[in-house]
C-alpha cells in the first residue's frame, strides 16, 4: 500500500463506520412507503446527516451521504488520461449492468463520480456492517490496480498490433 | 461470551425491533417482520412459540405488554392492535382507532394499564384509552410542536407526563391527562407544572441529534435520553442537564435506569454500556459483555502499520504474503459480543430492592439476550 | 399549460410540518459578520507565519464562527486551511493530543470541509494525515458526532 493511500482508506473506513448505523424508517411523506431517504427528492432535511467528503486529491474522492435509513457512497476513480477515462467508464458500466448481483451497487453513479453504492437498512440488517465496509475499501484498492493493469495490457497489445501491422512495410 | 450473559435466545433470522416480557416474565413478545410472536418462557430451555399475532400487513415496529397482560403492537401499516389474552391461550385482536396517516413507530402502556401512547411518523402522538360504551380504543392526538417522526415514548410513573423524542432533535414532555380516567391527585405535587391539560407541552429540550430513546426515573423526577451522536443525557425539572459521551462513539439506541445513579445504554456497538453518576456528574463507567475492543479491529491493524511506516516501509515479498494471509483471515473473525448486530431495545428484566439486576435486550441479529448488570 | 399534476400541494400547507435546511440550524443568539471575524483571521495567519502552530490550532478550534454567513465562513476557512497545511507531518500527532474532545469535534469539521472544496482537495494528502492522527487519537466518536451536528463551519 502506498504511503498516501493508507490514510485515504482509513478515513473512508472511519467515515463509513460512523455512517452505517441505520434504522428501519418509514417515510413521513408518503403513506405506507419505506424508501431510502437519501435517494428521494427530500422534503425532510432532518433525516439527512452531514455529507462527508474524503479526498486524496482532485481526482480521487469519496462522497458519503448518510441518512436515517440509507447511505450513498460515491467513488471517483483516478483517471489520469483519456485511456484511463475510457477504461474506468467501461469497467464501471460492466459492473453496473450486473448491479443486482452486487446488492449494494447503484445502477447509475451520481453526477461527477465514477461509481456509486447505495446501502440501506435492509443490507445492514442482513450483512455484517464490518464486511460491508471491508467490501467498499477492498473495491477501492482493487479498482485502481485493475485499471492500471488493464492500461498496461492495452498498451502492450497496441504495441504488438502496431508492430505486426507496420512490419508489412519493412523490407 | 462473557459471564454477564445469563441467557441468549436466537429467536429469528430477521431483525427484532422490539421485545417485551410480561409482568411475571412468563411470556415474551417479539416483533418479527409483519408479525408479533408470543413465546412462553421455559426454565432452562428455549422459549416455546405459543402464538403468532399476524393481523398487521407491514413491518411491526413495537410491542408492549400491559400489567394486565394485554399485548399492544403497532406497525408501519398505520395501525395499532390490542391483543386480549383469552382463557384458551389465544389472543383476541381489537383495532385501535389511531387516526394517523403514517407509520406508527413506538408504543407504551401507561403504568396503570388503562391507556397507552403511540408515536408515529405523522408527527403525532396518539394517546389511546378504552371506551366502554362502544367497546373500542379511541385516541386523542398530541400534535404541536412535534416536527418530525416520534422515535420513542416514556410515561412518568404518575401516568400523566409523557416524554417523547424524535428525529427533530428535541426531547419533549407532554401532559397525557385523560379526563374521566386520570385524577388530579396523581400529579398533586409535581415539580414539572401546576396544571396538566391534555396535550400541553410541559417542557422541551433541544439536542440537535436524533433522539433514539427516553426513559423516566420517576422517583428522582429525572429524564434520561440517548442520541444518534452517541451521547447519554439526563435532565431534571429545574433545568439542569448532564451529558456523557460514549467513548466508543457509535450511536446509542436504548436506555434503561438501573438505580438512581446508574443507567445502561445499548446501541450500534452491539453490547450494553453502563453510565454512572459520580461526584462530577454522569460519565461512562464500563462495557458489559465485551471481551476485547469491538468494532475497531481496523484501528488496531492500521496502528501497527502506522508504526512501521517510519521504520522499514518497503514492499517485501514476505509482507505481501502476510497481507494476503490477513485478508483471508478476516472472514473467520472471532465473535466479540453476544449480539452480532446492533441492539435495538433494552428493558429491565428483574429487580431487587430498587436495583435493576438483570436486563433484557433485542437486536437486529434476531436475538434476545438477558444480561446481568 | 402548467403541469398541475406535479404540484407538491403539501408545500403550500403551513401545517405540513416539514423541516428544511434552514429550520435545522440551531437557534443562534447573534450572527457574526465578516468584519468581526477579520481580527481572528489575521491572528491565525500571524500565528501560522511565526510557526506557533499550537496557539493557532487552539485558536481555530475554539469558538468557531457557526453563525456567520457562507462568504464569511469561506474567508475564515482560507486562513484555517493555510494553518493546517503549514504544519509539518511529524508535529500533527502531538498537536492533536493537546486538544479537548470538543476541540477535536471542531477540527474534524474543518477537515471534512477542507476535503469538499477544491482548494483543500489539492492539499488532500495533508488533510488526510490530520484525519488519520485524529482518529488514532479518539477513534470513530468524533466522526459520529460530526454527522449529527447541525452547526457547520
Amino acid at each position: 500500500m502506498s504511503q498516501s493511500l493508507r490514510p485515504y482508506l482509513t478515513a473512508v473506513r472511519y467515515s463509513l463506520q460512523a455512517a452505517l448505523n441505520l434504522t428501519n424508517f418509514s417515510s413521513q411523506e408518503v403513506e405506507r412507503h419505506n424508501r431510502p431517504e437519501v435517494e428521494v427528492p427530500n422534503t425532510s432535511a432532518e433525516l439527512l446527516l452531514q455529507p462527508m467528503h474524503v479526498s486524496r486529491n482532485e481526482h480521487e474522492q469519496v462522497l458519503i451521504e448518510p441518512s436515517v435509513n440509507s447511505v450513498r457512497v460515491s467513488i471517483k476513480v483516478k483517471q489520469a488520461d483519456e485511456i484511463e477515462q475510457i477504461l474506468v467508464h467501461k469497467f464501471t458500466r460492466f459492473l453496473e449492468q450486473r448491479a443486482e448481483s452486487f446488492y449494494v451497487l447503484r445502477r447509475v453513479p451520481i453526477e461527477g463520480f465514477s461509481i456509486s453504492f447505495l446501502i440501506t437498512n435492509k443490507h445492514t440488517e442482513t450483512m455484517k456492517t464490518e464486511k460491508l465496509v471491508d467490501f467498499i475499501i477492498e473495491f477501492m484498492e482493487e479498482v485502481d490496480k485493475e485499471i492500471s493493469e488493464m492500461k498496461l495490457f492495452l498498451n502492450a497489445r497496441a504495441r504488438f498490433v502496431a508492430e505486426a501491422y507496420l512490419g508489412e512495410f519493412v523490407y | 461470551m462473557s459471564d454477564s450473559v445469563i441467557a441468549n435466545y436466537k429467536l429469528a433470522k430477521a431483525p427484532i425491533y422490539s421485545h417485551c416480557f410480561s409482568q411475571d416474565r412468563s411470556i415474551l413478545a417479539v416483533t418479527l417482520n409483519t408479525d408479533c410472536l408470543v413465546f412462553k418462557m421455559v426454565p432452562n430451555g428455549k422459549p416455546q412459540l405459543v402464538a403468532s399475532l399476524s393481523d398487521h400487513d407491514k413491518t411491526v415496529t413495537a410491542v408492549d405488554i400491559s400489567i394486565h397482560g394485554r399485548i399492544l403492537t403497532c406497525s408501519q401499516d398505520r395501525n395499532a392492535i390490542v391483543w386480549e389474552p383469552l382463557s384458551d391461550g389465544s389472543y383476541k385482536p381489537t383495532l385501535v382507532l389511531l387516526r394517523i396517516n403514517r407509520a406508527a413507530t413506538c408504543v407504551r402502556w401507561a403504568p396503570s394499564g388503562y391507556k397507552f401512547a403511540v408515536g408515529s411518523s405523522a408527527r403525532i402522538i396518539a394517546v389511546c384509552y378504552y371506551e366502554q360504551e362502544n367497546d373500542w380504543w379511541v385516541s386523542k392526538h398530541i400534535k404541536k410542536p412535534i416536527k418530525s417522526t416520534v422515535n420513542c415514548l416514556s410515561w412518568h410513573q404518575n401516568g400523566i407526563i409523557l416524554a417523547c423524542g424524535g428525529t427533530d432533535g428535541y426531547v419533549r414532555a407532554f401532559s397525557g391527562f385523560v379526563k374521566g380516567l386520570d385524577s388530579k391527585d396523581q400529579v398533586a405535587s409535581s415539580p414539572w407544572a401546576d396544571k396538566f391539560p391534555f396535550g400541553a407541552l410541559v417542557r422541551e429540550w433541544y439536542n440537535g441529534a436524533w433522539i433514539h430513546d427516553v426513559e423516566w426515573r420517576s422517583s428522582q423526577e429525572k429524564l434520561a435520553y440517548v442520541t444518534h451522536s452517541g451521547s447519554f443525557n439526563v435532565v431534571d425539572s429545574s433545568g439542569q442537564m448532564w451529558a456523557a459521551e460514549y467513548p466508543e462513539g457509535l450511536p446509542l439506541t436504548s436506555v434503561v435506569w438501573v438505580n438512581d445513579h446508574e443507567a445502561v445504554c445499548g446501541g450500534f456497538a452491539c453490547h450494553p454500556v453502563l453510565f454512572t453518576e459520580g461526584a462530577s456528574g454522569w460519565q461512562f463507567s464500563k462495557n458489559i459483555d465485551k471481551t476485547v475492543a469491538s468494532r475497531t479491529p481496523v484501528a488496531a491493524t492500521f496502528d501497527e502499520e502506522g508504526q512501521d511506516e517510519t521504520g522499514s516501509f518497503g514492499i517485501s515479498a514476505l509482507k505481501k504474503f502476510k497481507d494476503l494471509d490477513l485478508k483471508g483471515k478476516v472472514s473467520t473473525q472471532v465473535q466479540e459480543c453476544t449480539h452480532e448486530n446492533a441492539i435495538m431495545e433494552l428493558a429491565p428484566y428483574s429487580e431487587a430492592s430498587g436495583n435493576v439486576t438483570e436486563i433484557s435486550s433485542c437486536g437486529l441479529d434476531g436475538k434476545v439476550v438477558i444480561y446481568r448488570v | 399549460m402548467e403541469d398541475w399534476r406535479r404540484i407538491d400541494i403539501d408545500a403550500f400547507d403551513p401545517d405540513s410540518g416539514r423541516l428544511n435546511v434552514e429550520d435545522l440550524k440551531p437557534p443562534y443568539e447573534a450572527t457574526i459578520s465578516l468584519a468581526e471575524l477579520e481580527p481572528k483571521i489575521s491572528q491565525l495567519r500571524s500565528a501560522a507565519t511565526s510557526g506557533d502552530f499550537a496557539t493557532a490550532l487552539q485558536l481555530l478550534t475554539s469558538d468557531p464562527p457557526y453563525s456567520a454567513d457562507e462568504t464569511a465562513k469561506a474567508r475564515y476557512f482560507e486562513a484555517v486551511l493555510s494553518v493546517l497545511t503549514q504544519v509539518r507531518q511529524a508535529e500533527i500527532a502531538s498537536l492533536i493530543k493537546q486538544l479537548s474532545s470538543t476541540q477535536i469535534d471542531v477540527l474534524i469539521k474543518y477537515l471534512y470541509k477542507g476535503m469538499s472544496v477544491p482548494d483543500g482537495q489539492k492539499q488532500g494528502g495533508i488533510l488526510l494525515s490530520w484525519f488519520e492522527k485524529l482518529t488514532q487519537n479518539s477513534g470513530v466518536a468524533p466522526v459520529v458526532r460530526y454527522l449529527s451536528d447541525r452547526n457547520t463551519v
